[in-house]
């Protein structure tokens, strides 16, 4: 099953080769000296974020393509409930994300070390939880279109504000100094949370933000998650149906 | 009780009207042949009474379980062998079977049994860890109609079953379709190949431009065409007048035609109880009869009475669209 991606996986590795080696490295250099090194492990921890958050994303064009060959109906004519189906992608989703980023949270330890390893075990159920989340959303906006299209376009332009208007790249006091909506924003996006609690699961959260315990990045992502799963489930029991896939 | 009622069951696609308030009662334990030309409505019934889709109207009891109320109910009584196989990111024959049997409920020990057993029954085992991508479409058709046996359902739809077959596949099919039936599986054949609806179907149903038409076992709906049956009869000699009038005058008779003064061809009804009499009736006259023929009408005769057109002008003319 994952070898049928493995040209998406390489293409993805070497995208987070090239944005630490190239982009995070250089980028370092415009902070000052003292927190250059503390940046880099920032901005690697983020790549890592947009990198779980564009595989999870990756589901919902599972469904499209299951749609052209039928097999989103044969699946909707098995024995199983809406809800059972619903639920089974969205873990399923989540968990092969988790399987494509996997060695690079690795290869993000390797680099960034680990402080404390109780913290990195509650930010990466966390991070389960998000994976999860932005799979469940994925589905939810793929059935709720029905048109790979409007998916494709909806989903770029999520992509773009959901990752910029976030903690991925920059700390929230440099988005507060820029704007107050846009801090406002930034502070109740998923990948927001899921960026603060990586870094304070790996220990370097406290230099920049100084949050003693993200108990609001963790709340979030529980609330995330369960909209896109327990509750979207109903939305999928009214809207899923076969046929009229663009 | 009947295992299948539909009741006004209708589906649009915005302006086409695939499905128009169908009405029908399908009982346990027969094979029901769903019979019209491509974009009739087979497929859309099929899949509503399989709740993939939704009716627009009407809802239908399958299995006592209303496909509204209770989707999960009725997807527990059904199997599905769609009209192009649907094939799983799983790779083989075996994995696809399996995979299927599985979700099902079958236990391992059972669903290695019975995934061998069909993959054998279709001539499929050497191919079974093959790339289904790579197999041909009459194979891929094949693991499509597995999951059914596999599955043995207590209802089990199935569209186009020899679909690309071969004419040795299609027998071996229709085999296990009947075997299907005779182990107590009901089972919806929508096809658009009359003949085969015709030697395996218990009763049909004629759908055009998404109504049903008629339903009937095929012999009934073939004795409903007036002078239907066809009987060539050769006789020893030439046919006296006195004889023919008495031939007309059957009641089952429609017209007789003297093709030439021994040979005689004679359009009735219910062929296979007037014909004794009318050997009776030349015997009586000392007409030695030297060869008889009979023919009856095909389903494509049917279809052609019911509809005014042929089947594939039925699939030209496409389906009816809403206001139209």
């Amino acid at each position: 099953m994952f070898l049928q991606y493995k040209f998406l996986i390489i293409m993805r590795a070497i995208w987070f080769v090239a944005q630490i080696a190239f982009f995070g490295l250089i980028a370092s250099r415009m902070v000052v000296p003292d927190l250059a090194d503390i940046y880099f492990e920032y901005y690697i921890a983020g790549v890592i974020i947009m990198m779980l958050y564009s595989a999870s994303v990756f589901i919902g064009y599972d469904i499209f393509e299951e749609a052209e060959h039928g097999v989103f109906e044969y699946l909707l004519s098995l024995p199983v409930s809406r809800r059972e189906l619903v639920f089974g992608r969205s873990i399923g989703g989540g968990i092969r994300s988790f399987v494509f980023v996997g060695p690079l949270i690795a290869i993000s330890l390797f680099v960034i070390g680990l402080v404390n390893p109780l913290n990195f075990l509650i930010a990466f159920s966390a991070l389960f939880l998000f994976a999860f989340g932005v799979s469940g959303m994925s589905i939810t906006i793929a059935v709720g279109l029905k048109s790979s299209d409007r998916f494709d376009i909806l989903m770029g332009a999520l992509n773009a504000f959901i990752i910029r208007l976030s903690t991925t790249m920059y700390p929230l006091a440099f988005i507060q100094d820029a704007s107050q909506v846009y801090a406002a924003l930034t502070s109740f996006n998923p990948v927001t949370f899921a960026s603060d609690l990586f870094r304070w699961g790996v220990g370097i959260e406290k230099y920049l933000t100084m949050n003693p315990m993200p108990l609001a990045a963790i709340v979030g992502l529980v609330i995330f998650f369960s909209a896109f799963t327990f509750i979207g489930v109903t939305f999928y029991e009214r809207r899923l149906e076969g046929g009229g896939w663009k | 009780m009947p295992i299948i009622r539909t009741i006004g069951l209708t589906k649009r696609f915005e302006d086409l009207v695939a499905v128009d308030h169908l009405d029908l009662s399908i009982e346990e334990g027969e094979i029901f042949g769903l019979l019209g030309p491509n974009g009739a409505g087979k497929t859309t019934a099929v899949l509503m009474l399989s709740t993939v889709i939704k009716p627009t109207e009407g809802t239908a009891l399958v299995g006592e379980q209303d496909i509204r109320k209770n989707p999960a109910d009725v997807r527990r009584l059904i199997g599905i062998c769609f009209q192009e196989p649907k094939i799983l990111w799983v790779s083989t024959p075996w994995d696809v079977l399996n995979w299927h049997a599985k979700i099902c409920g079958l236990s391992t020990e059972e669903r290695k049994k019975r995934v061998k057993q069909v993959l054998e029954d279709l001539n499929m085992w050497d191919y079974r860890q093959k790339n289904v991508h790579g197999l041909s479409g009459g194979m891929r058709k094949r693991v499509e109609i597995s999951k059914v046996l596999v599955q043995r359902p207590k209802i089990a739809f199935i569209d186009e079953p020899t679909a690309q077959i071969d004419v040795v596949g299609k027998h071996k099919i229709w085999n296990r379709i009947r075997e299907l039936r005779d182990e107590g599986s009901t089972i919806i054949l929508a096809t658009n190949e009359l003949h085969e609806a015709d030697i395996l179907s218990d009763r049909v149903g004629i759908m055009h431009k998404g109504k049903l038409l008629v339903c009937d076992t095929p012999k009934t709906l073939k004795d409903t065409i007036v002078g239907g049956d066809i009987v060539e009869i050769q006789l020893e000699k030439e046919v006296a007048q006195r004889a023919l009038e008495e031939l007309k005058n059957f009641q089952e008779v429609v017209d007789v035609i003297t093709v030439n003064p021994n040979n005689l061809r004679v359009y009735l009804n219910k062929a296979e109880e007037v014909v004794p009499q009318i050997m009776k009736l030349f015997l009586k006259k000392h007409l030695l009869i030297s060869s008889i023929h009979m023919s009856e009408p095909s389903l494509d005769d049917v279809f052609v009475h019911y509809t005014g057109l042929t089947i594939e002008a039925a699939e030209q003319k496409g389906p009816l669209r809403w206001g139209h």
